[in-house]
Order: structure tokens, then C-alpha cells, then sequence
């Protein structure tokens, strides 16, 4: 039960989503774009959400599309887990986001909405990071295209009344080899002590990571470190880890110092497979 | 002996309502009359509180009361009164109850809830059971010898946290040790959790102008929510009526009187009109009670061939900001304290002490589960000590007839069961020949552990349980009894009974599955898995009773003595010409006779039982009879553990129990089953964690883990029968003991084959790794 009430909205295009965005802003309503709305409704229960007003991008029809479109995999934002797992024309995205929640959730849960939520995990996100995708926006100012790693540096850089609506993925990559990992606490279904998304591009293997600092990110100086193939696998991971963005989380799935010895184990262990 | 139904797997009476969604539980029922009860919990984990505003919530929208602490100041607590349902003066526990907001929709009363504004006073915190008893621990209760008893044998000290304190003293423990060649020590820790039920808790209340007092809720216990609203509100019994449907679950956690006060009181504070009030499975977990946490130490003492000689056990039970049933808990830990072994030297203290925690109640298992986690990591430290082998220890020690409990009870095959039996079973469902550790691939180790248990209930002395049966005019039978169906099958095992001593097919009994103290007849509670002896006691002296009368009836009809007929498929037959009948339906409401001119008239049979020559346990000895018969069972696990990062895999669970009869195979398979299922998430991820201002961390399930479908091990089952000449058909109870030494036996494989000593719970792949570390510097 959310004890709030609230308007929802469900725009047919891109531009009345984001008119009606600026209307409602106006009004006080403080808006939010809606994709699988699983966090909405969750944290709505306990209050912990503050709108009068959603709206709904899944009947945008640029948010629906999963296709591959000339040199690209164009995934809309309001795809589902589920769809995208379904289709897996993006494996490596696929396998990252059916260890998002528990498949019921992964029916609700968008790409978008993974992205651009509050909880801070974000794990669809980081295969997109490790293709250096294009997003596509809309806003107040007309559409802009911009890199992911833009996009996303900590946390969600969109500038107010701003809405995804579709990422374009190089279709180069998609099939490129790749490793996931997800360890958590106990549970095959948690938050994750740690998540990493490795992909061999050609030229290097690139890492992305969930669950060690307080953001999912992707290091340079980490992909440097660990693609330093003049030193043994567990002396790159060494140096990697020493290269963290920020102190090892430590937190309800993890001690920083078990979290370090997990990461260190699982990426001797992706290198090994991956080469690099 | 050939059965009609007893020994058959019968489905459940209830199974189609449950399977189509048609079943109603408590909170199932709209009503444009009903209103909503929202609770406002406690922030802090201990404090004074200085203020409450309700000012701006009683003038929202839609909202008819907000009450506090000092609207009806009362103490409740079915051992001690300690425990104010509404916080008064101060809270004890992040998440307390300090107001109660009623409005005409639940969203208007949430809403309402989140304007109530408590400020506190920070008090520090007692953060365990260790610090609860340190000489200069914060008080949390500071009169704690001034409350009321509920019952006479607690027995707190004052000016500390300790609420109760129970002791074992049985023959010479100097002796014992004089006696021992090898003495091991060990400390253990097992943390609160919940119970997650998947029913919430709820309870919904109206007050009639009469002053008739209405409750429906989610109960193990309506005679004890009857028993106590009508004494905290000066009610005559029978002016309290308490309505249970379907319990969706319980586990001990609603066999405490809790929810109901609040109920009780919203109504009242709205002119006695319909309340409901529905928790959260938030507020579930953080407010409402959880299980208890246990330190344990103990000290044991052998020969060298491995025969124990004495036992030395300390057990601190937490129990959270308030008792409620924890000092029965201590005292159920202490009866059965040197699990199912034969010790003539025993020492044991149980106290049970506050902290500053959500407060516990029973929990499947009823202290047995944590206190058995201790003794059978125990068992296995001995034997590495011995160097034997872990099952022969137990073999060997195992308690047989003529031994006696802790508490003095003298053991029969009868009241005991056949421990050895179980562990033969165990042991060759577990492959132990194959030894307890097996190297099976790079970095992966498999690894096997066992572990026993006994239990006993820990009732009270007069404990009672009663059933009715009553007959239709087509010959088919109706069962009243007092215990909840709160998931086990109950009820259908309980006709299961009926229809074996009727004689009369299954299909004939119809069970009533909601409780209503207003007709159903008494019973004790739904716990301690005691309903099919205690109830299924009541259920056959009520089918004798019928049956007299049934054959007393045949026997005018068939102009012989009752003693020349027998009863067989609903019929009543000449023993020497079973070709003559008569069928129940003929005589169930009275035997008409040829002209019309009738005898007899609807039979009904009652049925009563009391467990006979209970005694509780003295203060100074333990000497005493607290339950009356055990049932004992031996348990074994097989994991496979990685020894690269200490991930490990439950491969395998198994558990052979002395049931005695069982009387429904495949719904006491299914017990055993969930009950493994229960211990092995204990063992591997359900704790409650408190930061360090006490307050609880996880209090979703998103933070707070259980088993989840498809991460089970095989199970496996398997049975003992030893009658139990006190139980119907020879039965004992067997509902919760799958729980009570399955963690052990993970965690004796788990430390086996990870080389260090793992004595606590829960047994993350971090804490082995930080064990492993510990050792290595």
C-alpha cells in the first residue's frame, strides 16, 4: 500500500513525455519517468519516494525497440530484463541482467530503470560501459546523443526533465568474448558483494564493476593495470585493486578486506580465460 | 495391524480452498465499516521518550484516534508483565510500538502515522547477552523484581537484566570431572532471527455496546488472546470471542498475545467499532517478536573409550527488550541441556537476559535448535579430541531406557524412542562409510556431518486439550477441536484419528477449520508440536464416547448386548454374523422403530485430555517433569566446499526421527522437510543485524535472507517407530524437530572439511575464509 497519491501518465512519443514532464514540473508535482516502476512501487510502500506524478515511457515506441539497426544493437530504454534476456542479442547483457532481483522483478525491471534508479548497483549498466554505447536523450532542449561513460560518472548526468530513450550498442561487440561474475553474501538472489562484467574487445579486455565502491564504474587505470601482460595475472590484479576509485566498500554483503580477496580470485580467474 | 487411515499420506482437508485461493485468512474480509490501525514505531533502540506529537496527525484526513503509551497503561507478558503494548515512559527496541493511528482507509492512517513525532532521550544500549550481564550494563528494566508474575517459577534479579535464571544440578560434577581423561571446552553465538511467516501478523477487533469483546487474528494461542484480553480489560471469558481462520504460517511466532492488545485498543479508542490493523512484513520483522539469541558455553568431560562423564553448560539466552517466553525458553534449554546422552554430572545455567533488541518469543524448536547447535559441535570436538569417529561418539553415548534426563526423568523405551536406531538409519543414508571428508576435484572438498536431537515439550502442567464430535443424520461425523490449522495438516491428521476409531471412511469426517472460542472446545495452544498427541488424546476418548453410545443405540435396534457388536465401515455388525447390520446413519440421531416411536437422539462425543504427572522444575536442582515424552532423531548433511574462495554447496540433508506412528507419511515428510529447510537457512544466511546504535539493519527481504525454492539439497526422510504408549496409534510429535540439529551437522561437515572450528551462525563463505586467515597468522 502507498499511502501518497499520485497521477500516472503514459505518453505515445518522446516529445509529449517531455512536455508533460516541464508541465508537471511546473505544478510542483516533481515528476518521475517511469520504466518498470519496481522501485517506485517498493520504496513508495515505505515512503521513501517523494512524486505526485509518473510517467510512463514504455509506450514511447523509441523505448520498445531491441533490433539490430546498420552498424548497431539498439536497445530502447523501456526493454525489459526479461526481453532483453529472451532475445540475447547482446549475451553478455543478457546473462547481467537475468542476475538483476529475481525474474518476476527482471519482468518488470527496464534497462533505463536499472540505470537510472536509486538503488546503486545498476548491473545492466555495466555491459553497456564496456562498449562505450551511445545513449539517445530527449529533453526540453530536442534529442542529444552522448558516450555512456558520459552518461554515467557515479551517478546518472542528465540534466533535469531529460529522459533515455535508447542506447546504441557497436554490434562489433556484442559477441565479443566476455565473463560475468556475480558474488554475493549467501543468496543467489542479492545484492552483489561484487559484480564484474569483462569483455575482450581485440585490442584489451575491459572491466566494469558493481558492489565495490558506492557506484558501478569502469577504471582506466584499472583496464591498464590489468592488461599489463608483461606481469603474471595475480600481480595485475594486485595492482588493479590498488587502483580502486575509492575504499573497498564495506557493508551488509561484505567485509572490504573479503570483498578484496573475492576480487582478486575473480580476476586471476577472468584473465586467465579471457588472456589480455 | 492393518489401518483404515491412519498411516496413509491423506490429503489435506483443506487443500482445494488453498490451492484455488478460495481459503480466508484473517486479513481477507473488507467491510465498508472497518477501519485501519497504522503503528508508529520507535526510532531509537533506547531512550526516554520526551515527547510524542499527534497533534497534526489526529487532523488529518480521514482519521478517527491516535493513541499512546498512556491511553491504557497496561503490563502484559504470558511469563512476567513487563511489556507495555504501546512504549509508556521509555522504548527498549528500535522499531517498539509508541502510537497506534486508526483512520478510515489504511492509506489515510499511513499517512497520518508518518506525522507523529517522537523525541528521545538517547539511554545506551545493552548490545548482547555478554553485556547484558556485565557488572555495570545500562538497566533496561530497573524494577524488574517488582513486575507481576504470570506464573510462579521465574524467578528475576534485581537491579540487573537477568529475568530468569534456571539451574540444573544433577549428581556429583567434582566426580565427573575426577572421572574425565580428556576435558573439551567450546563458545558458541547464534544471532536473533525471524520467523517469516508468510502470513504477516493481524488481528482485528470491534467492541459490541454489551461490552462484548471480538476478535478475529492470526493466532496460535485464541484461548491465551481470550485469557488475557478479558483480564486486562475486565471481561468475563465468555465475553471475549476470538475468531481464527487459516494461519498462514506461525512457527511459535503468533503464539504470544501481542497484536491484539493494540486491536483491542484502537476499537476502543473508536467507540468499539471495527478495527484492523496489519502489519508490514517491515514491521513484522523489526516490531513484533523474533527468535531468541544464545550464547552457549559448555564443558564436557570423557573417558578415553569416549564415555562422557560430565557436563558443565552455560547459556545465555537473549530475549530482546522484553521476556515474553524466553525464560521458558531457558528453562527448555536447560531440561534437555546435554542433548541426547547418557550424564550422570550435570551442570547447567540458563539465564535469560534483556538487551536491547527486538524481544523473542518461541520459535520452532522452542530453544532446542540453538541449544542442540551447541551441545553437537560438542559431540564433534570431543571426538576430534578422542580421535574417534563422530557417529561412534554419539553411538556410544546415546541415552537409552533406564538412563534419565537432566531434570531427573527416568527413560522408557516408551518415552524415549530408539536413538540408536536413528543414527543406524542416518548413517547409511548419508554414505558415511565413505568417510567424513572426500577430495573430489581441484580446490573441492566433500564433506559429511551428523548430528542428534531429543526434544520434549515444555508445557505448562495443566495443559489441556478437548474435541467434540457430533453426527450427521447421514451417518458422516463432524470434529470441533480447539488447535489452529496454522499450515502442518493438523486438522486432518487429527481425522485421520477419528476415522480410524470410527471406523469410517475419511471422506466422512469434516473437520472445522477456523477456532472460535465461543463453541469450539479448549485447547492449550497450537505449539510445541503437542496438538496430534495432545489433541489426537482428546479426539480418540470423544470417538470412544461416540461409539458407546452408537453401539448402545445398535444394540436396542438389534435386540442383543452392546458387547455382541462390533463397529466396521461406518456400520455396526453382529460379531458372529457381520452380514447384519446396521449403518450409522440409521441410528446417529436416534433409532426409529418400525411404528415410528424413536430412541436416542443425536450421539456426541467428548473427548478431554490433560498430559498426566507434569511437574515443573525445581529452582535449585531442576528436578522436575516438564514434558511428557521425547522424541529423538539423528541428522546428516553432505556439502561440498571450494576451497578457492570458501563458497560451499548443500548437497545433501538427511533426518531420521522416532515418530513413533506416523500417522500421515507424506505430510510429515513434508514437516521434517520445511523444518530442514528452516535450520539450514539459520546455518547459512537468517540472522538480524544490529548496527551500532541497535538498530536493525535488515528488515526487508531484500537484506534479510531465507531459502528460497530451487536452493534446497536433496532431502531425505526416513522414520523410526517406536510407539509411544501415551500417544494416539503410538504417535509423538515430529513438527519441528527437522530444525533442531541440522545447522550442527552442516556446520560439523563444514569445519571438517574447511580444517577450523566453526561455532557460530550463520556460516557465510566470509566467515570461513576469516577463520581460515585467523588460523593462518
Amino acid at each position: 500500500m502507498i499511502p501518497f497519491d499520485f497521477s500516472y501518465y503514459r505518453p505515445d512519443s518522446a516529445g509529449e513525455a517531455v512536455a508533460l514532464f516541464q508541465d508537471l514540473d511546473a505544478q510542483g508535482k516533481k515528476p518521475l519517468y517511469y520504466g518498470g516502476g519496481t522501485e517506485i512501487i517498493s520504496m513508495g510502500r515505505h515512503n521513501n519516494v517523494d512524486t505526485g506524478a509518473v510517467i510512463d515511457i514504455k509506450s514511447i515506441p523509441e523505448c520498445g525497440v531491441q533490433e539490430f539497426q546498420d552498424d548497431s544493437l539498439v536497445i530502447g530504454a523501456g526493454v525489459t530484463l526479461t526481453q532483453i534476456h529472451e532475445a540475447n542479442l547482446f549475451p553478455l547483457l543478457a546473462q547481467a541482467g537475468a542476475r538483476v532481483a529475481d525474474h518476476t522483478t527482471q519482468n518488470k525491471i527496464t534497462l533505463g530503470g536499472n540505470m537510472c534508479g536509486s538503488i546503486v548497483y545498476r548491473e545492466s549498466l555495466l555491459p553497456l560501459l564496456l562498449t562505450d554505447c551511445e545513449v539517445i536523450i530527449a529533453g526540453p532542449g530536442g534529442n542529444r546523443n552522448a558516450p555512456v561513460n558520459d552518461i554515467f560518472d557515479k551517478q546518472v548526468q542528465l540534466n533535469r526533465g531529460e529522459v533515455i530513450l535508447q542506447y546504441r550498442i557497436p554490434k562489433s561487440l556484442v559477441n565479443s568474448p566476455h565473463v560475468h561474475v556475480k558474488r554475493t553474501k549467501s543468496e543467489k538472489i542479492s545484492y552483489p558483494l561484487l559484480t564484474i562484467c569483462a569483455l575482450n574487445s581485440g585490442q584489451q579486455v575491459r572491466f566494469a564493476f558493481s558492489g565495490l565502491c558506492g557506484y558501478p564504474f569502469r577504471s582506466k587505470e584499472m583496464e591498464q593495470a590489468l592488461n599489463d601482460t608483461s606481469r603474471p595475472a595475480d600481480e595485475r590484479a594486485d595492482h588493479a585493486i590498488s587502483q580502486l576509485p575509492e575504499p573497498m566498500a564495506d557493508n551488509l554483503e561484505s567485509s572490504a578486506a573479503y570483498r578484496q580477496f573475492v576480487l582478486k580470485g575473480s580476476l586471476v580467474s577472468i584473465l586467465n580465460e579471457l588472456g589480455g | 495391524m492393518q489401518f483404515l487411515a491412519v498411516g496413509k499420506s491423506v490429503i489435506r482437508k483443506e487443500a482445494w480452498e488453498k490451492v484455488t485461493g478460495q481459503a480466508k485468512y484473517t486479513a481477507d474480509i473488507s467491510s465498508p465499516e472497518l477501519l485501519y490501525g497504522v503503528i508508529v514505531t520507535s526510532t531509537c533502540a533506547h531512550g526516554n521518550i520526551k515527547q510524542i506529537d499527534i497533534e497534526t496527525a489526529r487532523s488529518m484526513p480521514g482519521v478517527r484516534a491516535v493513541i499512546t503509551g498512556d491511553y491504557y497503561p497496561i503490563l502484559t507478558g504470558s511469563v512476567i508483565k513487563d511489556r507495555p503494548p504501546l512504549a509508556s515512559g521509555k522504548v527498549r527496541y528500535y522499531g517498539e510500538p509508541v502510537a497506534v493511528v486508526v483512520a478510515d482507509t489504511e492509506a489515510e492512517a499511513a499517512a497520518a502515522a508518518l506525522q507523529v513525532k517522537v523525541s528521545y532521550e538517547e539511554l545506551p544500549t545493552v548490545n548482547s547477552p555478554a553485556e547484558a550481564i556485565k557488572a555495570n550494563a545500562p538497566l533496561l528494566h530497573e524494577f524488574v523484581d517488582q513486575y507481576q508474575k504470570s506464573i510462579p517459577e521465574v524467578y528475576p534479579q534485581a537491579n540487573s537484566n537477568v529475568v530468569h535464571h534456571v539451574k540444573i544440578r544433577k549428581g556429583d560434577l567434582n566426580k565427573g570431572w575426577e572421572d574425565a581423561e580428556v576435558v573439551v571446552e567450546g563458545s558458541f553465538t547464534l544471532p536473533m532471527s525471524d520467523h517469516i511467516a508468510m502470513e504477516t501478523r493481524n488481528a482485528m477487533a470491534h467492541i459490541l455496546s454489551d461490552g462484548k469483546i471480538i476478535i478475529r487474528t492470526s493466532s496460535q494461542a485464541p484461548f491465551p488472546v481470550r485469557k488475557m484480553i478479558s483480564e486486562q480489560f475486565g471481561r468475563d471469558l465468555g465475553d471475549v470471542i476470538v475468531h481464527v481462520p487459516l494461519v498462514g504460517g506461525a512457527f511459535g511466532g503468533k503464539a504470544s498475545v501481542e497484536l491484539e492488545y493494540l486491536a483491542v485498543l484502537a476499537s476502543q479508542a473508536v467507540g468499539g467499532r471495527k478495527v484492523i490493523i496489519s502489519i508490514s512484513r517491515e514491521q513484522d520483522i523489526a516490531s513484533f517478536p523474533v527468535k531468541i539469541a544464545l550464547e552457549a558455553r559448555i564443558k564436557l568431560g570423557a573417558r578415553r573409550d569416549g564415555t562422557l562423564t560430565a557436563g558443565e553448560y552455560t547459556y545465555l539466552v537473549g530475549t530482546g527488550a522484553y521476556a515474553e517466553s524466553g525464560p521458558r525458553m531457558a528453562n527448555a534449554m536447560a531440561m534437555s541441556c546435554t542433548g541426547p546422552y547418557k550424564l550422570d554430572n550435570v551442570w547447567c545455567d540458563a539465564l535469560c537476559v534483556y538487551t536491547n533488541h527486538t524481544y523473542a518469543t518461541a520459535f520452532r524448536g522452542f530453544g532446542h535448535g540453538s541449544m542442540t547447535f551447541a551441545v553437537e559441535r560438542m559431540m564433534d570436538k570431543l571426538a576430534a579430541a578422542l580421535k574417534m569417529d563422530p557417529v561412534q561418539i554419539r553411538r556410544k553415548n546415546a541415552v537409552k531406557p533406564g538412563d534419565t534426563t537432566p531434570t531427573q526423568v527416568e527413560l522408557t523405551e516408551s518415552n524415549l524412542g530408539n536413538l540408536q536406531a536413528c543414527i543406524d538409519k542416518a548413517e547409511t543414508l548419508i554414505n558415511w562409510e565413505q568417510g567424513q571428508v572426500q577430495y573430489v576435484g581441484e580446490n573441492k572438498i566433500l564433506a559429511r556431518g551428523v548430528a542428534c536431537f531429543w526434544k520434549t515439550s515444555s508445557s505448562p502442567t495443566d495443559a489441556l486439550a478437548s474435541a467434540v464430535v457430533t453426527f450427521n443424520s447421514d451417518g458422516s461425523a463432524n470434529l470441533q477441536v480447539g488447535a489452529v490449522e496454522i499450515g502442518p495438516s493438523t486438522k486432518t491428521t487429527l481425522a485421520q484419528i477419528l476415522a480410524e476409531k470410527l471406523s469410517l471412511d475419511i471422506s466422512r469426517i469434516h473437520v472445522e477449520m477456523e477456532v472460535d472460542t465461543g463453541h469450539s472446545p479448549h485447547h492449550w495452544k497450537t505449539v510445541a508440536s503437542m496438538s496430534t498427541f495432545m489433541v489426537g488424546r482428546a479426539v480418540e476418548e470423544a470417538a470412544d464416547d461416540a461409539l458407546k453410545q452408537l453401539l448402545s443405540l445398535a444394540a436396542i435396534a438389534m435386540v442383543c448386548a452392546p458387547e455382541d457388536l462390533m463397529v466396521e465401515n461406518g456400520r455396526i455388525a453382529y460379531k458372529d454374523n457381520p452380514q447384519e447390520y446396521i449403518e450409522f446413519a440409521d441410528i446417529a440421531h436416534g433409532y426409529k422403530h418400525a411404528n415410528g416411536s424413536t430412541v436416542g437422539s443425536q450421539v456426541i462425543g467428548r473427548g478431554s485430555f490433560v498430559m498426566p504427572h507434569l511437574s515443573p522444575m525445581d529452582q535449585e536442582t531442576g528436578k522436575g517433569k516438564p514434558g511428557p515424552y521425547q522424541t529423538p532423531g539423528a541428522q546428516a548433511v553432505e556439502v561440498e566446499l571450494n576451497t578457492a574462495d570458501y563458497t560451499y554447496r548443500i548437497l545433501k540433508a538427511v533426518t531420521v526421527l522416532d515418530a513413533g506412528r506416523v500417522i500421515n507419511p507424506k505430510a510429515a515428510q513434508g514437516l521434517v522437510m520445511g523444518a530442514m529447510s528452516m535450520g539450514l537457512g539459520l546455518a547459512t544466511r537468517e540472522e538480524l543485524v544490529f548496527n551500532q546504535k541497535q538498530e536493525l539493519s535488515n528488515t526487508s527481504l531484500r537484506t534479510y535472507k531465507v531459502m528460497h525454492i530451487g536452493q534446497q539439497p536433496e532431502y531425505i526422510v526416513d522414520w523410526v517407530e517406536t510407539p509411544n504408549k501415551a500417544g494416539p496409534y503410538g504417535a509423538r510429535g515430529l513438527a519441528e524437530h527437522g530444525i533442531l540439529g541440522i545447522h550442527a551437522a552442516l556446520l560439523n561437515a563444514l569445519s571438517k572439511a574447511a580444517g577450523v572450528e566453526l561455532d557460530q551462525l550463520p556460516v557465510y563463505a566470509e566467515t570461513i575464509w576469516k577463520k581460515v586467515e585467523e588460523g593462518r597468522s
